[in-house]
């Protein structure tokens, strides 16, 4: 292993041993045998184990420092993809065992059904179809409407797929964690917010709530969600370490 | 801090389940009805069917308060603690 006799600089920071610890942070003795019960034992000793097999590997002189460090397939992603997979599979199991879904009646293809909506995917579609009162009434038409609430409803959906197909032409910027960017991240929870909430309004008259609220609230929340995250993740940032992510990416350094 | 936050969270999750299927099977008349998982229960016929109101409520109140205790109590006690100390 080269260390310390080039100055180029690494995707790691160069000094330093990268993921594993240096010998002087081997955990002593003492250390591993305070953890002694079941599970924290168990869980320690897993890593312990890796954390030995890669220092052993650093110790051989073909081991090369790539660039991305990972960990290995076996064992580790496998046993955690396996714990994730059966959390879902028992959840699946559980809730169909326990809240078993309602089977409907065969639709009845001669009769228009009293209400109809799209799936619920296209909800904030559907909601954006809903806006008419904010269509504006312009006291220079003499309080008439620009065009019908239907017309305004269209061109609101055109306004949000318009907005979000801007979105891969921008520049993505070198943040990779939300933490780096507050705002822009506060914009994606608003967004996100506002998706949701849309779509609840799409579906006003089986919301047990006052209509006028759900409608104020539709618009309220997003911009609620957005502040405080931003709250939130500037708080984050001041103890944050950009040090950490430099292992993975070049980043710019924060203003 | 971290041990906290899990332990609401588990409390929040966890009992949430519980209660998201009793409310299911006792406050919820149909799935196409506007009200669910929030109708009064019915009265209970069964000692089961006292015994799974009961506890939805309990699971409702323990998801409730568990989040509210670990995630603000606690911390709130701990940062007032150690500001007393560091004074």
């Amino acid at each position: 292993m080269t260390e310390d006799d080039t100055q180029e600089p690494k995707t790691d920071g160069g000094g330093g041993t990268g993921i594993v610890a240096p010998d002087d942070e081997t955990p002593t003795w003492r250390q591993r045998k305070e953890r002694t019960q079941g599970l924290s034992r168990l869980t320690y000793e897993y890593f312990e184990r890796a954390r030995r097999e890669d220092e052993d590997l650093r110790r051989e002189s073909d081991y090369v420092e790539r660039d991305v460090l990972a960990f290995p397939t076996w064992p580790h992603e496998i046993v955690r993809n396996l714990a994730i997979t059966s959390f879902f599979v028992g959840m699946i199991l559980f809730l169909s065992a326990t809240l078993p879904p309602h089977i409907a009646n065969p639709a009845n293809t001669n009769v228009t059904p009293g209400i109809i909506l799209p799936d619920w995917y296209l909800y904030w579609s559907f909601g954006l179809l809903k806006l008419g009162p904010l269509n504006p009434e312009l006291s220079i038409l003499g309080g008439a409407k620009l065009m019908s609430d239907r017309t305004y409803g269209v061109l609101a959906n055109g306004v949000i797929v318009g907005f979000i197909a801007i979105v891969p032409f921008l520049n993505k910027g070198s943040a990779r964690r939300p933490v780096e960017q507050p705002f822009w991240a506060a914009v994606g929870v608003a967004g996100v917010t506002f998706a949701f909430t849309i779509s609840v309004l799409s579906v006003k008259n089986l919301m047990p709530m006052d209509v006028h609220l759900l409608f104020d609230l539709t618009f309220f929340a997003p911009f609620v969600t957005g502040c405080l995250t931003y709250a939130v993740l500037k708080t984050m940032r001041e103890g944050y370490m950009y040090d950490l992510n430099r292992r993975y990416y070049r980043l710019r350094p924060p203003k | 801090m971290a041990d906290e936050f899990v332990k609401g969270l588990g409390l929040f999750t966890g009992a949430g389940l519980g209660w998201l299927v009793l409310a299911g099977w006792y406050r919820t008349e149909s799935f196409e009805s506007p009200r669910q998982l929030i109708a009064a229960p019915p009265d209970p016929e069964t000692l089961f069917d006292a015994i799974g109101i009961f506890l939805g409520d309990v699971f409702f109140w323990t998801a409730l308060l568990g989040a509210f205790t670990f995630w603000l109590l606690v911390p709130a006690i701990n940062q007032f603690a150690s500001r007393g100390q560091s004074s």
